[in-house]
């Protein structure tokens, strides 16, 4: 790709300036540019990085400081599907270890890979507040899936492979009778 | 007044103060890395701790609180400070390392944190010497070394921009160089990129470091993570010798160092003047080290048929000169004094052919329109615009020299490149006979007929005006043929230059160049044509000037080397095209 | 320590359907604390509102706990420039995940909360910052500002009493240190989330150098609680100096772990066996982390008696944190448990500063050696000297949220950790 082909489309760029017009300055637009680049093309590679930049009239050099300090950013490209695995504190005592060498075995390919067909991509993650909920994975900075078990696992795959996403999980308060209860009819 | 006590001795302050540019002015020390008094402060190093707290004031009476034994009560601050960000406030108690345990541990602690992840390659690093952090090592650090795990790997030897190399690996992450180019030269190229302990300096992957004041980075880097491209490797700073100057590339003046080994000028870099150019220097004026040492004119020439200049004797040179003017009517000469050269060399330049009856030389300015910015890179080309005009040479423009030439027979040319510049083709002066007296070959001294090398900025004591109107002066570096630097009391001596023999490798013959102040080569002219002419050392010129001149009353050499340049009270004039 | 917890009634997390939704919060009181104060300036000045919230000490949820009123009293006269609330949903302390539920289950409580805040500090401006992994919740708090914008509640001209206050939610992409404050303030700047040094504080020159306060969501959410009972009421909470309902995070062992909401100063026993269902597997509890990774880890000898409140915490020998507790059973290694947490600090480090960026790594790498038998045991006193030369000499405070672990942990498991260590070389003949 080269950098002639990026541009934002005019919808982009309206998005673009409603997310400027929250901040005094453009600079501060930077993380939610980068969000709306990666949601485009899937990545912030050096080009996208650039284009956000260039875009937003800051400092080249700023943009890629801001995108390698932040983890959420993909500075390569990745799976369809990145697998973000929780092994922190709380994950880790419940098996989120487990999960991940699961994961691992599973699709071949150890964290920090991506499978060769391109699908998965696994990364070892610090804790994403689903602590309660553990061990979990987040699927390509969207949706969680928590309280995982190795079944569980498979069966994500199996529905990823077929383009299919879990859906996003309401947990609510175990204190919260009637709203369980409404959740579940 | 509001006071404070460091290790035990009161000061009084006035204004707003930082602990640790306060003990620095004081001539005390605390050591530090990131903070630099002309960029903001990031207190990021943590190497500067301090333990300070404040006596107890009684709120009502204004007194301080005592305790049982009379001493002042004392509320220590719960942490170690960082002295670079302590605001100094009325009554407030600071010790250093040299009296606090507690500080010398917490420096001596940030030390050992800071040495970890270094490649400890001081054996092959070009900041060897000068290097802060091996200094401060040395001083409050640690014995040994208790790291026995595996050290971060970053990338070593890239080549940031065209001057500049990064060591990552050396890097201790202290941001100066990201803030110089943010808060100094504006051009936002430098940013940290990843976390933690994974950080290091880069550019935009797509750009290159080619800011013209990069090289300051390296100035200020407190390690050997950033170095020239260019001297890389080349000198050890030990075996330098360093002469205060003035960079001549262009009109700001800036004050600078030249660091000389065996009569090469191998590197230049800045000297603090908050008045001109602070701790800073375009990278251009580093890079004019070479034109002192190469393609010098060393031993006059003269051109004997058509195109062949062949080296000729002093005797033979100042014989030629001579007949030449004695051949000539002073209004057949068209005589240029530049503003490339010292005050001195154009005030003597002029004087000496006032004295033959000539009128007052011409000169032009340099300027490139647009070239400048709106820092230390100037329009005006050359060091001594303004004080081509303080002594009253004639100012014109280009036409303004063509027509002089076009009107006379003999030209004569201070150290000026005005066919390399534009000003006149080669064509111009063929029918003319023309005398350079030039510091390095040119387009110019081709075109002449006689060739008088002289001395550059490197070889003399001599002052030049800035555009601001600041006159400031420069110490001769280097010797030429003729100076002794074990003789010449303003010459400073190196290891080298003080142990080296000619008949060791360090010293080369070959370095010195065979050439003359101009007022001394106008000593002997005038001596062989009878003319009362004669000055010892530019310091005579200068004093001649300044009983003379009007805004140089007063102004001596002393002055200027104790004010860092004296401010003239002159019209500040808009150097431009005439 | 509070013992009729049985009885208690959620008040942050009613049993409400469709609480998110602004007609069914109106419909349950929602907004009336707000409308009192703007229906009654005189008796709810800006100064009164931040003396009763001052009165009531709600004590910040986001780790410190400092008291949210007295905080808003920092803030400077209101002089030309722009003011400014920055909400922290950042909630990146392992262990913890309670705020995302306010987001989820009763937005317009921490927004009715921050508009208070913002009234009593003259506030212009409130940001939300939701930490970029929950991308799903801000979307659904999104949804609630919109309502509010809607029924005039946030923007120009609110509720017809020429009062403008705006509310801009925005997030981040993955950094702990954003959560803290000032990283979180730069983040909002756009910027690399470094930490800034203090002085000045957020009050004197926080975003783009405007007077700024910080307080976190849940921190917030309780604000309308003490305008709509009072500060005398809320007092009555929960324990001495330290009350209020509290969301508690409960994870790790225990047979039902999730968020619940009960007043500060709950019997950790109690919330252990009781509320979160015992021990997995009927085994024996180990040990407690009571407040997010940088809580001091307790041993369940140490918890006897232990209430969650920062008196009991502090004298058993840690602190409430943000209320995330970690429960560990018998099984639990200790050592790695240990590596993992400085794993996360070394992940985690901004890097500007010397003690934290180069200790966090060296942390991480001695514990590595040590879970994989390589350690020795002056390896041990080696970390315990690190953690000594790292808390207190930073830029913020995730250098002693790394290092009290790493102290409390092998100093209360020592035998564990030295069993792990080779046999010095020089033992045993
Ligand atoms: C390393 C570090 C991380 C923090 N992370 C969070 C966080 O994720 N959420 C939060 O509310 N506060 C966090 N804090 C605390 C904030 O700095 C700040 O004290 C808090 O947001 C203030 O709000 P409060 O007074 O209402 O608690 C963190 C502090 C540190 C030192
Ligand atoms: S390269 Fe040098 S100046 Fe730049 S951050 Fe590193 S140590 Fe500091
Ligand atoms: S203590 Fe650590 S996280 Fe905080 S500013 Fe310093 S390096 Fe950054
Ligand atoms: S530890 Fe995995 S979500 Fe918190
Ligand atoms: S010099 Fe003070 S922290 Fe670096």
């Amino acid at each position: 790709m080269t950098e002639q082909e990026l541009a934002f489309t005019q919808d982009e760029l309206d998005e673009i300036e409603r997310i400027k017009a929250k901040f005094p300055t453009n600079k501060a637009a930077t993380l939610r540019v980068l969000w709306v680049a990666q949601e485009k093309y899937g990545h912030v590679k050096p080009e996208v990085q650039n284009l956000v930049a260039d875009t937003l009239d800051l400092p080249r050099s700023h943009v890629h400081g801001v995108a390698s300090f932040y983890t959420q950013y993909y500075k390569e490209e990745t799976g369809t599907y990145v697998l973000d695995v929780c092994t922190c504190l709380s994950c880790q005592v419940c098996g989120g270890y487990d999960i991940l060498h699961h994961l691992e075995d599973e699709l071949g390919i150890k964290a920090g890979e991506t499978t060769e067909d391109g699908m998965f991509t696994i990364q070892e993650v610090e804790c994403l507040g689903a602590c309660g909920y553990a061990p979990m994975l987040q699927v390509t900075n969207g949706v969680y899936a928590n309280n995982l078990t190795k079944e569980k696992v498979d069966k994500l795959i199996e529905n990823l492979r077929k383009g299919k996403k879990p859906e996003f999980e309401s947990m609510v308060m175990r204190q919260n009778e009637k709203r369980k209860k409404e959740l579940s009819q | 007044m509001p006071e404070v006590f460091i290790d035990n001795e009161r000061y009084e302050f006035e204004g707003d103060y930082m602990a640790l540019q306060f003990i620095l002015d004081l001539g005390k020390e605390v050591p530090f890395f990131c903070y630099h008094p002309s960029m903001s402060i990031p207190a990021n190093c943590r190497q500067c701790m301090v333990k300070a707290g404040q006596y107890i004031k009684d709120e009502e009476t204004g007194e301080y609180e005592l305790d049982e034994n009379g001493e002042r009560k004392i509320r220590w601050f719960p942490k170690m400070q960082t002295s670079c960000a302590l605001k100094l406030s009325d009554g407030m108690v600071i010790q250093t390392q040299e009296t606090s345990e507690e500080a010398e541990r917490a420096q001596k602690d940030t030390l050992e944190f800071l040495l970890i992840n270094h490649p400890l390659d001081c054996p092959i690093c070009d900041q060897a010497g000068e290097c802060p952090l091996q200094i401060q090592t040395y001083k409050y650090g640690p014995e040994g070394s208790r790291f026995e795990v595996k050290k971060v790997h970053k990338p070593k030897r890239v080549q940031l921009g065209p001057r500049v190399t990064l060591d990552a690996e050396r890097c201790i992450n202290c941001t100066r160089c990201v803030r110089f180019a943010e808060e100094i030269s504006e051009t936002n190229q430098l940013t940290i990129v990843s976390r933690g302990d994974k950080n290091y300096p880069m550019t935009a992957p797509s750009e290159t470091f080619d800011d013209p004041y990069s090289l300051n980075t390296v100035d200020i880097c407190p390690v050997g993570a950033l170095t020239s491209t260019d001297f890389r490797f080349k000198a050890r700073v030990w075996e330098m010798n360093q002469t205060p100057s003035i960079d001549i590339t262009n009109g700001k003046g800036c004050n600078i160092d030249l660091w000389t080994r065996d009569n090469e000028v191998l590197r230049i870099t800045p000297r603090h003047n908050p008045e001109v150019n602070d701790y800073w220097m375009p990278d251009e004026g580093r890079e004019a080290f070479e034109q002192f040492n190469k393609n010098r004119v060393s031993r006059p020439s003269i051109t004997l048929d058509e195109n062949n200049q062949s080296n000729t004797s002093w005797n033979n040179a100042v014989e030629t000169f001579a007949e030449i003017l004695e051949a000539h009517d002073p209004d057949q000469l068209a005589v240029f004094g530049t503003p490339h050269a010292s005050v001195e060399e154009n005030y003597a330049f002029n004087k000496f052919f006032n004295l033959l009856g000539a009128s007052n030389a011409r000169f032009t300015p340099h300027i490139i329109p647009g070239y400048g910015d709106d820092f230390l890179i100037t329009d005006d080309q050359a060091p001594n615009t303004n004080g081509c005009r303080l002594i009253n040479l004639e100012e014109t423009d280009d036409t303004g020299i063509q027509s002089a030439v076009t009107s006379a027979k003999v030209v004569i040319i201070l150290s000026d490149d005005l066919v390399g510049r534009g000003v006149l083709s080669a064509d111009d002066l063929a029918d003319r006979y023309t005398i350079s007296l030039a510091t390095n070959q040119s387009d110019t001294t081709e075109a002449s007929d006689l060739v008088i090398p002289i001395t550059c900025v490197a070889e003399h004591a001599a002052s030049y005006v800035n555009i601001d109107g600041r006159i400031q002066r420069s110490f001769p570096a280097k010797e030429t043929k003729y100076t002794n630097r074990r003789l010449n009391l303003e010459m400073s001596e190196g290891r080298l230059d003080r142990y080296g023999t000619n008949f060791d490798n360090w010293v080369n013959e070959e370095h010195k160049i065979d050439c003359l102040p101009v007022w001394e080569f106008l000593n002997h002219l005038g001596e062989r044509i009878g003319l009362e002419f004669q000055y010892d050392h530019s310091r005579a010129i200068f004093d001649e000037m300044s009983d003379r001149i009007d805004p140089l009353k007063g102004i001596s050499y002393e002055r200027m080397d104790e004010e860092l340049g004296v401010q003239l009270p002159i019209e500040q004039q808009e150097v431009t095209q005439a | 320590m509070v013992e009729d917890w049985k009885s208690y009634e959620p008040l942050i997390i009613p049993d409400i359907p469709n609480l998110h939704r602004i007609e069914v919060y109106e419909e349950h009181d929602g907004y009336r604390a707000f409308r009192r104060i703007l229906d009654n300036p005189e008796e709810w000045s800006r100064t009164n509102v931040t003396n009763e919230v001052k009165a009531a000490n709600i004590r910040g949820r986001g780790g410190a706990g400092f008291n949210a009123g007295l905080k808003w009293s920092f803030m400077p006269q209101p002089d030309e420039r722009p003011r400014y609330l920055a909400c922290n949903g950042d909630e990146s302390e392992p262990g913890t995940f309670k705020d995302r539920n306010i987001f989820e289950f009763n937005p317009h409580l921490f927004i009715e909360g921050a508009l208070i805040a913002a009234y009593a500090m003259s506030v212009d401006v409130i940001y939300v910052y939701i930490r970029g992994e929950y991308i799903d919740w801000v979307r659904i708090f999104e949804k609630a500002v919109e309502e509010a914008y809607e029924k005039g509640y946030l923007g120009e001209d609110i509720l017809g009493t020429g009062i403008d206050i705006e509310m801009y939610t925005t997030y981040g992409a993955g950094a702990y240190i954003c959560g803290e404050e000032t990283g979180m303030l730069e983040s909002l700047e756009g910027k690399r989330g470094y930490p800034r040094i203090k002085p000045p504080f957020p009050a004197q020159k926080g975003l783009w150098g405007n007077p700024t306060t910080i307080n976190n969501i849940e921190t917030l959410a309780n604000v309308p609680l003490v305008i709509n009972n009072g500060a005398d009421w809320y007092q009555s909470i929960g324990a001495e100096d330290h009350n209020g309902p509290v969301l508690y995070g409960i994870s790790g062992h225990v047979n039902k772990p999730g968020v619940y909401e009960y007043p500060a100063g709950m019997p950790v026993e109690d919330l252990i066996y009781d509320v979160a269902g015992g021990i997995r597997g009927n085994k024996e509890l180990k040990a407690l982390i009571p407040g997010g990774t940088s809580t001091p880890v307790l041993r369940a000898d140490q918890l006897e008696g232990v209430s969650m409140d920062s008196n009991s915490l502090r004298d058993a020998g840690s602190m409430m944190g943000t209320a995330g507790m970690v429960v560990l059973d018998e099984d639990t290694d200790m050592v790695d448990l240990l590596w993992r947490i400085t794993h996360f600090f070394h992940h985690e480090s901004c890097g500007q500063c010397t003690p934290c960026r180069e200790g966090t790594g060296w942390l991480e790498k001695v514990l590595l050696k040590i879970k994989n038998g390589e350690g020795e045991i002056k390896d041990l006193d080696l970390l315990l000297d690190m953690t000594t030369q790292m808390e207190g000499r930073t830029i913020c405070a995730l250098a002693d949220a790394a290092a009290w672990p790493v102290r409390h942990t092998i100093n209360r498991f020592r035998d564990e950790f030295e069993e792990r260590c080779k046999k010095s070389v020089h033992a045993v003949a």
